[in-house]
């Protein structure tokens, strides 16, 4: 599976190598997971619940470091990386939350500008910016309303539009469509299409739902038993 | 446009409690740096009239030596005023020991000589003996510098403690804020975790709380030291209704400089604070990924 000897850096947005990780629990989560996502692709990421997707994940928006192995990302290979370096990597990563961890006592304009605001930028730069990304995911009217106050499906969108408003050089989305009606998570995963064909953003998405799957023809990985295969039933590329 | 909201939550009843307790240590502390300012010039003003006087009580002279005896101790070098003690003065500073009849018949009138001496100059009491003696003039000079040493010794104390108190204040004031921002800190884990998986660096998630308690420490050593103020003035005007002493309260003031103390209290509050609440975030956060 590994694609030879060392590539150029710059040729990975992602890449694992034998990365296993484990909780406080005996057993392993994830066991020797390779993985190398190229710049500007997008992929597919599904398994049975329990099987390991959001702590891939984890890893790779680095809310938690490998038991073991190497995490490289956007050709930095993060276990060499001081702080603030991190913080400095994170924010070229966007992040939907199978949970949303959206701030309850900020609006939902202020929760999607968060990325922008821990960067220290002025809110006359980008409010126009973030209002327009809000209008686009539907959220036009809702904007001032507080996470409490919205629906899941509004909140995810709230989620979406944080993840995308810092126009990120990695996306990945745990189940980012999960709440909301079919036409709106088609309507989402355009979104995902376009910023992936325009910017050149790199796109993992972690989802259970085929239909989703079936809209775009993007590789697929299935994790199981702590190990990253590649899904024989859709056909994409080799991992 | 509104300004936004701030990214930690405003307070809640937990940092009620942090505004009492920061506010009494300052209230406290206040009152104990007021005390040892108090004490410095309380010394200065009870040792000042008695240092550099001086009695010499002459044994077995006459009249005649003793105007011998004023002539050998006004020569001496640092003496600035001397004079032989009128026999009224002497009854008079005998009146506790034998009452207002004066002395008993039988009695000499003792001899006595007031003296002033520049109080730079040291052993005084032993070079005015010596020279009386050499001259064969028995005499016992008594200086009220053991008094004087005494006083000030005691207000050394005062001193020491007052300050040891405020030390001791401003240190628990300091560990009382770290741990108020260990709990904030883990109150708002969530928030902190999702900044940070935004993107924001250690030292900006540590200005949000050092702002927080900054304003905290502001806010209560303010209003610390308006108490201290207050209590200040009440004691001042409670003494001023008795006669103008304060009783064993050292002079008690209220001048520029106590003023600086009030006004400081809150800064080095609010300081402590923002160290304290940098210190424990930036701390924890290094724990984390
Ligand atoms: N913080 C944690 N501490 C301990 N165990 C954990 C923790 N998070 C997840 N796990 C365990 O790790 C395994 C994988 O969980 P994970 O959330 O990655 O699965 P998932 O594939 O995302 O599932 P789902 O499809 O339901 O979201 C599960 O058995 C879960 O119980
Ligand atoms: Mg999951």
């Amino acid at each position: 599976m590994r694609q030879g000897k060392r590539e150029a850096m710059s040729d990975e947005a992602v890449r694992l190598d034998n990365v296993a990780l484990r909780y406080d629990s005996a057993e392993d989560v994830l066991s020797g997971v390779d993985l190398i996502l190229k710049p500007g692709s997008f992929t597919f990421l599904t398994g049975p619940s329990g099987a390991g997707k959001t702590s891939l994940l984890k890893l790779l928006y680095l809310a938690l470091p490998p038991s073991r192995g190497d995490v490289s990302l956007l050709g930095r290979r993060v276990s060499a990386l001081k702080r603030d370096q991190i913080s400095a990597l994170r924010r070229r990563i966007g992040v939907v939350f199978q949970e949303f961890r959206l701030l309850d006592h900020l609006t939902a304009y202020e929760n999607a500008a968060l990325p922008l605001r821990v960067q220290g930028l002025r809110a006359s730069d980008y409010r126009a910016d973030v209002e327009e990304l809000l209008r686009w995911v539907g959220l036009g009217p809702r904007i001032d309303a507080n996470p409490p106050q919205l629906s899941g499906g509004e909140q995810q969108r709230v989620a979406i539009a944080r993840a995308l408003v810092n126009k990120p050089d990695l996306l990945i989305a745990d189940e980012p469509t999960g709440n909301v009606d079919p036409e709106m998570g088609s309507r989402l995963l355009r979104l995902f299409g376009e910023l992936n064909r325009r910017l050149g953003t790199t796109v993992l998405i972690a989802t259970h739902d085929l239909t989703l799957i079936r809209e775009m023809n993007a590789p697929v990985l299935r994790l199981q038993h702590g190990l990253l295969v590649r899904d024989i039933e859709f056909g994409g590329e080799a991992v | 446009m509104s300004r936004p909201a701030p990214l930690l939550p405003e307070g809640d009843a937990r940092e009620a409690a942090l505004f009492f307790v920061v506010c009494a240590l300052c209230f406290l502390a206040a009152l104990a740096a007021l005390s040892a300012r108090a004490s410095y010039s309380a010394a200065r003003g009870w040792t000042a009239e008695v240092e550099g006087q001086m009695t010499i009580r002459l044994q077995g002279e006459d009249r005649r030596g003793a105007a011998e005896a004023l002539d050998i101790v006004q020569a001496t070098e640092g003496v600035e005023s001397a004079r032989i003690l009128s026999r009224d003065e002497v009854e008079s500073l005998l009146e506790p020991s034998f009452g207002a009849g004066g002395l008993p018949a039988g009695l000499p009138m003792p001899l006595i000589l007031d003296v002033y001496a520049d109080p730079e100059y040291r052993d005084m009491d032993e070079t005015l003996e010596n020279r009386l003696a050499d001259s064969g003039i028995g005499a016992l000079v008594d200086t009220h510098s053991d008094w004087a040493g005494d006083v000030r010794r005691a207000l050394g104390v005062v001193r020491l403690v007052a300050l040891s108190t405020v030390l001791l204040l401003g240190a628990t004031a300091v560990a009382v804020i770290a741990f108020a921002t260990h709990a904030a800190l883990l109150a708002r884990r969530d928030i902190v975790e999702v900044l940070h998986l935004s993107g924001a660096t250690d030292r900006f998630i540590s200005r949000l709380f050092e702002r927080r308690f900054w304003l905290l420490g502001l806010q209560a050593g303010g209003v610390g030291a308006l108490f201290a103020l207050g209590t200040t003035a009440l004691v001042l005007s409670l003494a001023s209704a008795r006669g103008g002493r304060s009783g064993l309260l050292p002079q008690l003031s209220l001048d520029a400089l106590d003023f600086l103390i009030l006004v400081t209290t809150p800064i080095i509050a609010a300081i402590a604070a923002r160290l304290a609440a940098r210190m424990t975030v930036l701390r924890s956060l290094k724990g984390s990924l």
